[in-house]
């Protein structure tokens, strides 16, 4: 009865044991590019979008890999899979870990990640935001995809063109915290105010970049508020939910439909009459410039002024000593959709 | 009895041991999968993470060896997070804001306590229920908002450092696991809660008071989600609606892991600690070794199955 | 509204009187008291309520959600619980869209998702019954391990452009009956018939009720309890089809939620946790009332965020009705 009892504690061990290297050695071979030698190797630039699993990220790490690959640097690239900022401020604390040469972050919260970021900062890690900020005082450097003022320009434009500049419109943003999408708003309400008085934001909602939520709130505010001029999708995960309600309502030619969104997903809306025009920039690139950015931070040769030579997009403007700039926003229409991939 | 109890000691002894064993094997494996990983600086890191798991878990301890079960205690950390941020952004001084917290804490899970004992309701249904209707009211009430501009001081609960090296809160924990140990097994209290994990009826008519002790334990992890929920806004600096999320897996793991039956009538605080040691050693070693978040919530699912089944097939085996 | 004679074979314990108590008895009489009383309500309150396509988009709005009910429905029945629905509904839209988007047509992703559904469920059944895990850990640890497949299987992307054929189920109509209803109601006559008059639906009762004595009976409780997680996983199947129809796109968080919305349907609508004692009718009541619910607070203005909090309150009130019913009427089960 002793040896059965040992014979059970070890089997129980080894099965145990067995499953765990099983399930970390499968786990390993996903990150290609993470090697081994972390102290002395080649540099680290460690890079979080908001969230994993969507287009719009997926295209940004395809854009950070290229960049990668370019410098001969070491890319982690990897994220919640909700978007949640105290899921991201967990894993900036890894990162700090993991002896990264730089951190940068698309914020889900710009102050809940103030801490990691700070202590990344006071371990010797360069500090940097893309796509949406954290507090100032909490990165070095901020990669902006486009100014806030020309994304929120642009947008009421487009649906002005569209609605004759008057109306009521609904907004369906991904967070109400992220502070991308809280100053692209800002950046709306001022335009409107200025240039279209008689155009007004009736409601704002948190689609949680999710495409159901974003398409039965669309949905169900479109049904109590028939009069409703136009709605602005406001990430690239609303875009494509609020287009598909009004597609399924059969309102495409009532209630105009603009925002963010990537070409890949919009195709089909666009072909229907849903969505005539978005906007977005390239995200690609976007992700491309903010690893080259991380580089020049760790060489220390980012320019505190002027231009900044990004690779293969040449040079990148410095709105300021801590924001570099991708370039203005592109409008997406059924005539150039087909020449972009992503 | 005392031939069975001196067996029943042994076996739970020997269950520790092996615990402490596959610990300390998968902390070989981590270290093997990343040289980053048998650092002292990492070790006490990962020790912050498991600071408020642990001190839920402790609770779901005893909940769990009466047989029942609470699946309410994540979003409860996001009730007691938004509590005490949103009263402290309304005026309110932040101490009491975070007594408040406490005291919200303790009512839900009294909350809990009061539709299971007195609608004699089965536990899993009510905390499902009241998992949601936390949830929603933290979401709803902060209005999808968070507050982050606490004083400098609020961060000492979550992010302070004893002696530069040692994390704050791996103290209350400690301080938390010997007071709850000692409760388990050194008290008539500790008695009643194995005896009615053991046969509920056959405990009701020895006497044991099973509606004041259920009471008293899930209104017990309700103040235990109120310390770990302000431990979690402390180290994150921010109030939340969706704060704690999901760490209900982790703590009905870690429980499980550590060897107490899901059917109630056994398990131990030593093997809850080690089970929550184990989960935050996994959850901190694949991320070290480059191991995508994708992975992770993966082999979590895998984990718990894989425990719950191990103890239930050698627990057979063994009677 | 539906047959009222056929006394459920379960009403252990009570004295049936008349008429009335006799229909306060049935375990659906709460839930469908509650959801008449709301459309009431609702409609005084808003004069959009009671157009007929709001009434229709609420069934659209539900079917999912209903399908998978009716199976859950069983899952309980039988005395075990089944969350990892919500994670199953995403992998099988997953499997169905990845062969819609290659072959295109409605039987070949239907049968796919279908399959899925049926191994993922098979899965659930062997955990809980050869495994003797209690139903509750088997599927909380694969609502994890599943979404977890999700994710690598898809690589992070989502699948979009979903052709048309295979979305009939979700955007078409028949006889003027949108096509998402017309499936419920089909699913829920062939349960309901399955349930009250194949032998496994009797012994999916006899089961949830009394195991020992069950067992004592010699009934096949491993195989019933089986059957009934299986079950589960052909109703998600089709669930994802009317899915991939309506949303035209799989996220990879797609069906993240929804396990606790089939659960909170099924007990709010009359079926007892606790197994033994409930209906088919219940599971379809209980997923309206909830639609008819998030329907009515959008119309009132309530805003979406509040949603949780009130599915939650709603199943501890479910819960309770239940009990003190129960008590009131003298029934000691």
């Amino acid at each position: 009865m002793y040896r059965s009892a040992w014979g059970v504690k070890i089997v129980r061990v080894a099965l145990l044991m067995a499953l765990v290297l099983v399930a970390a050695s499968c786990g390993v071979g996903q990150q290609p590019s993470q090697g081994g030698s972390g102290g002395g190797g080649p540099k680290k630039i460690c890079m979080m979008p908001k969230l994993v699993g969507i287009p719009y990220f997926n295209a940004s790490e395809k854009g950070a890999e290229e960049a990668a690959k370019d410098l001969g640097v070491e890319l982690v690239y990897d994220g919640p899979t909700e978007a949640k900022a105290a899921l991201q401020s967990q894993m900036i604390e890894q990162y700090i870990q993991q002896q990264c040469g730089a951190i940068t972050v698309a914020a889900n919260d710009p102050d809940a990640l103030a801490p990691a970021m700070k202590k990344a900062d006071e371990a010797g890690i360069a500090t940097g935001a893309w796509d949406a900020d954290v507090a100032k005082d909490a990165r070095d450097v901020f990669v902006n995809q486009a100014t806030f003022d020309a994304i929120g320009k642009e947008l009421v434009d487009v649906m002005a063109e569209q609605t004759g500049g008057k109306g009521e419109f609904l907004v369906v943003t991904g967070s109400l915290t992220a502070p991308n999408q809280v100053a692209w708003l800002k950046a709306m309400r001022e335009h409107m105010k200025s240039e279209y008085p008689d155009m007004s934001i009736a409601s704002v909602e948190p689609g949680e970049e999710d495409l159901q939520l974003s398409l039965d709130i669309t949905k169900n505010y479109l049904r109590a508020n028939p009069d409703t001029a136009g709605v602005f999708g406001i990430t690239s995960v609303s875009l494509p939910g609020a287009a598909e309600a009004v597609e399924q309502e059969g309102l495409e030619d009532d209630v105009a439909v603009t925002g963010l969104g990537v070409p890949s997903d919009m195709k089909p809306y666009v072909n229907s009459g849903a969505v005539d025009k978005f906007v977005l920039w390239n995200p690609v690139d976007l992700g491309y410039l903010a690893v080259h950015v991380a580089n020049a931070q760790i060489e220390g040769n980012l320019p505190k002024s002027g231009t900044f030579k990004a690779g293969r997009l040449g040079k990148v403007e410095l709105l300021a000593e801590d924001e570099v700039l991708l370039c203005p926003p592109l409008v997406f229409t059924e005539k150039n959709i087909g020449e972009y991939d992503f | 009895m005392s031939a069975a109890t001196a067996v029943l000691r042994r076996f739970k002894f020997s269950r520790e041991v092996v615990l402490l064993g596959v610990l300390i094997v998968l902390m070989f494996v981590m270290s093997l999968l990343s040289p980053l990983f048998f650092t002292v600086g990492n070790l006490l890191n990962t020790s912050r993470f498991f600071v408020e798991v642990g001190l839920m878990a402790l609770g779901m301890t005893l909940i769990i060896i009466t047989g029942g079960i609470d699946l309410s205690v994540g979003s409860n950390v996001a009730l007691v997070s938004v509590a005490v941020g949103f009263t402290y952004a309304a005026g309110l001084p932040l101490p009491l804001a975070i007594v408040f917290g406490l005291v919200v804490g303790l009512a839900a899970g009294l909350f809990n306590g009061l539709f299971i004992t007195l609608l004699d309701l089965h536990p899993l249904v009510v905390t499902l229920g009241t998992f949601a209707l936390f949830q929603g009211l933290a979401y709803g009430l902060s209005n999808a908002q968070a507050v982050s501009d606490f004083p400098d001081w609020f961060a000492y609960f979550g992010q302070a450092y004893f002696l530069n090296v040692v994390p704050g809160q791996l103290f209350i924990f400690i301080l938390a696991v010997v007071v709850v140990w000692l409760i388990l097994s050194r008290t008539r209290f500790g008695r009643y809660v194995y005896a009615i994990g053991n046969n509920e009826e056959a405990a009701h008519f020895s006497g044991v008071p099973v509606r004041r002790v259920k009471l008293a334990l899930y209104s017990g992890i309700g103040l235990l989600v109120g310390m770990a929920a302000v431990i979690y806004t402390s180290r994150v600096y921010t109030a939340r609606g969706d704060s704690g999320l999901g760490l209900e897996l982790d703590v009905i793991s870690a429980v499980v892991l550590g060897g107490a039956s899901i059917y109630g009538g056994s398990g131990t605080i030593g093997g809850t600690v080690l089970g929550v040691l184990i989960i935050a050693t996994l959850r901190n070693g694949l991320v070290l070794a480059g191991v995508p978040s994708t992975w992770q919530v993966f082999v979590l699912g895998v984990l718990l199955l894989v425990a719950v089944f191990l103890n239930e097939f050698f627990r057979r085996r063994e009677e | 509204m539906s047959e009222v004679q056929a006394p459920t074979p379960t009403e252990g314990g009570t004295t049936i009187g008349t008429g009335l108590r006799r229909w306060l008895v049935r375990p659906e009489a709460p839930a469908l008291v509650f959801l008449a009383v709301l459309l009431v309500a609702f409609s005084l309150s808003s004069d959009k309520f009671l157009s007929g396509s709001n009434l229709e988009s609420i069934l659209v709005s539900v079917a999912v959600l209903g399908t998978i009910a009716l199976a859950v429905n069983q899952v309980i029945l039988c005395g075990e619980i089944d969350i990892s629905t919500g994670s199953m509904m995403g992998l099988c839209a997953v499997a169905a869209g990845a062969v819609a988007t290659s072959t295109g047509g409605l039987i070949l992703p239907l049968l796919t998702g279908v399959a899925v559904g049926a191994l993922a469920g098979a899965v659930n059944g062997l955990l809980a019954t050869l495994g003797r895990i209690p139903s509750i850990i088997v599927t909380l640890g694969m609502l994890y391990a599943l979404r977890g497949v999700i994710l690598l299987v898809t690589g992070g992307s989502w699948i979009t452009g979903i052709p048309d054929e295979t979305r009939v189920l979700g955007t078409g109509s028949v006889l003027g009956i949108e096509y998402p209803v017309f499936v419920l109601l089909i699913l829920f006559v062939v349960m309901e018939l399955v349930s009250r008059h194949s032998t496994w639906g009797r012994n999916v009762f006899a089961v949830g009720g009394n195991r020992r004595a069950s067992r004592l009976a010699g009934l096949p409780i491993d195989r019933v309890r089986f059957t009934a997680f299986v079950l589960v996983g052909v109703f998600v199947g089709i669930a994802s089809i009317i899915y991939l129809g309506r949303a035209g796109s799989v996220q990879t968080n797609t069906g993240t939620g929804l396990e606790l919305q089939v659960v909170a349907a099924v007990v709010i609508g009359g079926t007892s946790i606790s197994g033994g004692r409930g209906s088919t009718l219940a599971a379809l009541t209980g997923a309206v009332l909830i639609g008819v619910i998030l329907n009515g607070l959008i119309l009132l203005g309530v805003p979406g965020i509040w949603q949780d909090a009130v599915l939650g309150a709603l199943i501890l009130l479910a819960v309770a009705t239940d009990v003190l019913r129960r008590r009131l009427l003298g029934d000691k089960s």
